[in-house]
């Protein structure tokens, strides 16, 4: 009795229930961006270090970039990078053999981890802050002193063959590789695959060689997040640091551009599958110039086309108006380092990918021909503004945040000036934008799926491939998993 | 002589860890509305965010033959707007709904002939289009006419761009065989919007699109299910393991019934399944407790309280005979040997996962035996999978070289004899176990992982899981892992599945 009376009460004082969530009113909500400053530091060595400390549990996370990665394997030995980078984590150290160094982390309940990428690369460490000066010296030890134990490479080279002999089963495996492709061209840094004699061609000495010249201090951005005193890490990591070689790797930076130059028009690889996985789009600038106001125009474009889920264009009309995909969605991609890419993705019944890709291409067409609705403006930059915070929601998430400017060197005043920028963007703008980054004519058209029933397109005759790529269709071979030679 | 006095110092400054702040927890309130609606909260001021969701206590398992991936499809439904959000002319919308629904009868009783001339042999697929009877065709394009007036008045997913408009993020939901889980991030002044949103789409949820988005589901089941290496047999897998239990069909269901479901089913599924006594809501992030509450009584005070839900009543039949699955497919040589084993919160669940934690891991004994010594397998795991109803104990492996699936079956039958008939060495147990005792404080680290949390354990059973599953692990011993082991692992009573590659050597 005495929770209905309390209801009633409340009830009495609160303010009806507003016809529309419009209508409700909200407490302002200030915001401001961290100041970099009071977490950025330069080591003795030279070395950028930004610390986070937030005790509210006792966690820590480490984290080291390095510029390097694939782009600096040799043509015959594409993935060498990579598998440097796998094997310092598997391989053992000098003091400890590999089983007995797994022992150790897993018995401290820590997380070590090395990651490789095309021009980032680095290493990961994760624990409670109890254990953390014996998991820095486990970690630092890897780092610093790996053992690239032979019977390890053997298991790590067999391993990745077994992963090789798998490139052709997921649909989306062989759509992303032949995307790369079509658009990066197949000797490229970020689109090359490795094949079983690059794998072969690999040696112990090429692992450690590799090491050596490559995981040095030059250019290191560390950064730690969650329980620490930011001068006794300091203190630790200067010391974990001194005996790594500093500069002298002449690397070249940033990594090279490529070469290809993409052919636009349909390309198509068989497989027996019920539903064709679709990828369209085209090559975007590197960008480099991070105080361009364009960018904002370019993400609420990106926000209102298809980058946004069901408030999205292509998004409602491909799912909720027609059902031809359960996913839909264009991205906007930017890349400091090279180009970028303006791609639409989706997956639907072989018979209706003609229909969903005329769709997706009518919808580029109208988002260059006039600028959006005020509503569809508004609902973005609310959108991209309100959920800024979010960035810096925690210790580890700013960390991240400033550590990725700094890798890529780009000033933590991008972030300051990032929600005026949005707020400046007219609906004008925007049209000027997908006018000058959206290019209908140079659009490539990829599908993996079954080609007899793709081609005749849907029951109702609304749209076939031929008749969206006059050009015609090139159909691509399955390749080898091994070899990557276009198979028969 | 180094390397065993830094292990004699880890498992010090461990033990250190798990005195000086005990095990972790969260501090959860909780409060319950008068209709039976139950809240928990966990307020953490160092967020700019809140991030709110509910679950209802309903899922493939609490489905039929004939419904089956209702409850999935319902998920879909119920980011198709209310009474309020979704049209710009409601009267007309609803009467729209009612006129579809009676064309949707007529074209039912036309499938009820279908599938009679399917059973006569008269056609091949009482769905196929050039199956369709002629006045099929008419009642059809009678049918897209509605369609068309109901979206010229319809505001497209109004739900979601609101939601979007206001800074939300990752609003989304997804559905299990025993629960279906709603969630979104809104910034931390906006706790009301979700009370709004949410209420309301309870409240006077109205369908549209019901039709269509059967499309969108048949789109997501052949992206999951028969696009994918393995998807097929994982079906065909789990369909053999469980013979009685409702866990036997997908949860996006057949697709036979997913074809065929009614307005009058999903209405009469929303109002047993979605009543608020079957419905738990959480918010965790940087609110006022006591706003919270009263926004709580204020707007889900509004539902009608009803009839509990009923009961799922169908246990596993023992097995009667060996079962073994033997599929081709585009995928890696592979095998998965599944025991029943027990449901969430089983007394003997925990040491079950202990046992998981010895198998697991680079230096657990699976990735030791199989990867490194043997060389058979390019990876192995082990899981128990704690349902509501009933659980299952699994070990997988993907084979290496010439390595056959038998050779993997056998080689981890051998790891869990091991586990019944061999001691368990006293450190590799601190292992698993300094291992919980970190986890337990990750678990608690990210203010959204924490409100799913919540949110499925509730819905399994009780939220307080998460606060008393540490200790409860901690205090397993060797002997509960071998007992457990030993109970649920029996090898008479092993389920496999043998995935060789199609085309590939037998």
């Amino acid at each position: 009795m005495s929770t209905v009376w309390l209801v009633s009460v409340l009830l009495a004082q609160a303010p009806a229930i507003p016809a529309r969530p419009e209508e409700l009113r909200f407490d302002p909500f200030h915001f401001e961006v961290p100041d970099a400053a009071r977490y950025r530091y330069e080591l003795p060595n030279r070395v950028t270090v930004y610390v986070v400390p937030d005790s509210t549990f006792p966690l820590v996370s480490l984290r080291i970039q390095l510029r390097q990665g694939s782009y600096l394997d040799p043509v015959d030995k594409v993935g060498l990078a990579g598998l440097a980078g796998s094997l310092l984590r598997s391989g053992g150290t000098e003091s400890l053999d590999p089983s007995a160094f797994d022992e150790e982390v897993e018995f401290l309940a820590a997380r070590i981890s090395t990651f490789g990428g095309d021009s980032r690369s680095g290493a990961n460490l994760d624990c409670i802050t109890p254990v953390l000066d014996q998991a820095m010296d486990l970690f630092f030890e890897m780092l610093r002193r790996p053992r690239f134990d032979e019977a390890r490479i053997a298991i790590e080279k067999e391993n990745l063959l077994e992963a090789m002999r798998q490139r052709n089963d997921e649909p989306g495996d062989i759509l992303g590789r032949e995307w790369d492709w079509l658009l990066e061209g197949e000797d490229f840094y970020r689109s090359r695959r490795m094949t079983k004699a690059h794998l072969d061609a690999i040696s112990r000495d090429d692992l450690a060689s590799f090491h050596e010249k490559f995981w040095r201090r030059e250019n290191m951005v560390v950064s730690v997040s969650g329980d620490v005193d930011p001068a006794a890490i300091l203190k630790v990591l200067e010391s974990h640091l001194t005996d790594w070689p500093g500069e002298g790797a002449a690397t070249e930076w940033p990594p090279p551009q490529p070469a290809h130059v993409p052919r636009p028009g349909a390309y198509h690889v068989e497989k027996d599958i019920p539903q064709g996985t679709v990828v369209l789009g085209h090559r975007v600038p590197r960008w480099t110039d991070w105080e361009n106001p364009e960018r904002a125009a370019l993400q609420i474009m990106d926000h209102i086309l298809g980058g946004s889920g069901f408030t999205s264009r292509i998004t409602q009309r491909i799912r909720s108006d027609e059902g031809l995909a359960y996913d839909a969605s264009s991205s906007l991609s930017f890349d400091s380092l090279g180009p970028g890419s303006f791609t639409v993705s989706f997956q639907s019944k072989n018979a209706t990918v003609a229909l969903a890709t005329k769709i997706a291409l009518e919808e580029i067409a109208r988002i260059r021909s006039e600028p959006p609705s005020e509503e569809e403006m508004a609902t973005a930059k609310a959108s991209l503004i309100e959920t800024f915070p979010r960035r810096f929601e925690s210790a580890g998430q700013i960390a991240g945040t400033y550590a990725g400017d700094a890798f890529i060197g780009r000033s933590h005043d991008y972030w300051k000036r990032w929600r005026d920028q949005v707020r400046a963007v007219a609906p004008d703008d925007v049209l000027d934008v997908a006018r000058k980054y959206l290019k209908p004519e140079a659009i490539v058209f990829l599908v993996v799926g079954k080609w007899e029933e793709i081609a005749p397109g849907d029951a109702d005759g609304r749209a076939r491939v031929s008749e969206l790529f006059p050009g015609g269709v090139t159909h691509l071979p399955l390749r080898d998993p091994l070899t990557l030679k276009a198979l028969p | 002589m180094g390397r065993v006095t830094l292990a004699l110092a880890l498992s010090v400054a461990i033990a250190h860890a798990a005195r000086s702040s005990e095990v972790a927890k969260v501090p959860v309130q909780t409060f319950e509305l008068s209709n039976g609606m139950k809240f928990l909260a966990v307020v953490r001021p160092e967020l700019s965010t809140v991030s709110a969701g509910w679950v209802a206590r309903v899922g493939s398992a609490n489905e039929r033959p004939g419904i089956t991936g209702m409850s999935h499809f319902f998920e879909h439904m119920m980011f198709k707007g209310s009474r309020t959000l979704g049209t710009r002319n409601i009267e007309r919308d609803l009467q729209i709904v009612e006129e579809q629904e009676k064309l949707q009868e007529e074209i039912r009783a036309i499938y009820r002939e279908q599938r009679e001339r399917y059973r006569l042999g008269e056609i091949e697929d009482p769905f196929a289009d050039e199956a369709k009877p002629e006045r099929l065709l008419e009642l059809e394009k009678k049918f897209d006419t509605l369609v068309e007036e109901q979206r010229a008045l319809m505001v497209k997913d109004e739900f979601d761009r609101i939601y979007t408009a206001a800074g939300a993020s990752g609003m989304n939901a997804f559905t299990s065989e025993d629960v279906t889980v709603y969630f979104v991030t809104v910034p931390a002044n906006k706790i009301e919007l979700w009370f709004w949103m949410e209420s309301d789409r309870l409240l006077s949820p109205v369908f549209r699109e019901f039709y269509a988005e059967r499309d969108v589901v048949h789109e997501e089941r052949r992206l999951r299910t028969e696009s994918t290496p393995t998807g097929e047999f994982e079906e065909v897998f789990a369909a053999m393991f469980w013979q009685s239990h409702p866990y036997h069909w997908p949860v996006v269901g057949w697709p036979s019934d997913l074809r065929s479901y009614s307005l009058a089913q999903a209405r009469e599924y929303f109002e047993t399944y979605y009543a608020p006594g079957n419905l738990t809501a959480a918010l965790v992030g940087n609110f006022d407790l006591e706003e919270a509450r009263a926004l709580a009584e204020k707007y889900f005070g509004r539902l009608p309280a009803r009839a509990p839900a009923p009961d799922v009543v169908t246990l596993e039949m023992d097995a009667r005979a060996e079962k073994r699955m033997v599929a081709e497919c585009d995928c890696q040589p592979q095998v998965e040997v599944r025991y029943h084993s027990v449901p969430f919160r089983h007394r003997d669940s925990y040491a079950l996962e202990v046992l998981a934690g010895l198998l697991n891991g680079r230096s657990g004994r699976l990735y030791k035996s199989l990867v490194l010594e043997r060389g058979l397998a390019a990876d192995a795991a082990a899981s128990q999978d704690s349902r509501k109803y009933a659980g299952a104990f699994s070990l997988q492996a993907e084979a290496k070289g010439s390595a056959s699936p038998e050779d993997l079956e056998r080689a981890l039958l051998d790891e869990v004899r091991r586990i019944v008939d061999e001691p368990i060495p006293e450190r590799e147990l601190q292992k698993v176990k300094n291992q919980i005792t970190a986890s337990a404080y990750q678990r608690l680290a990210g203010g959204f992982f924490l409100l799913v949390q919540l949110l499925l354990y509730d819905g399994l059973g009780d939220f307080q899981y998460l606060n008393e599953w540490a200790e409860t692990t901690l205090a397993v011993e060797a002997a509960d892992v071998k007992r457990a082991a030993e109970r649920y692992l029996d090898p008479e009573e092993r389920v496999v599945g043998l995935y060789y590659r199609e085309g590939g050597e037998r």
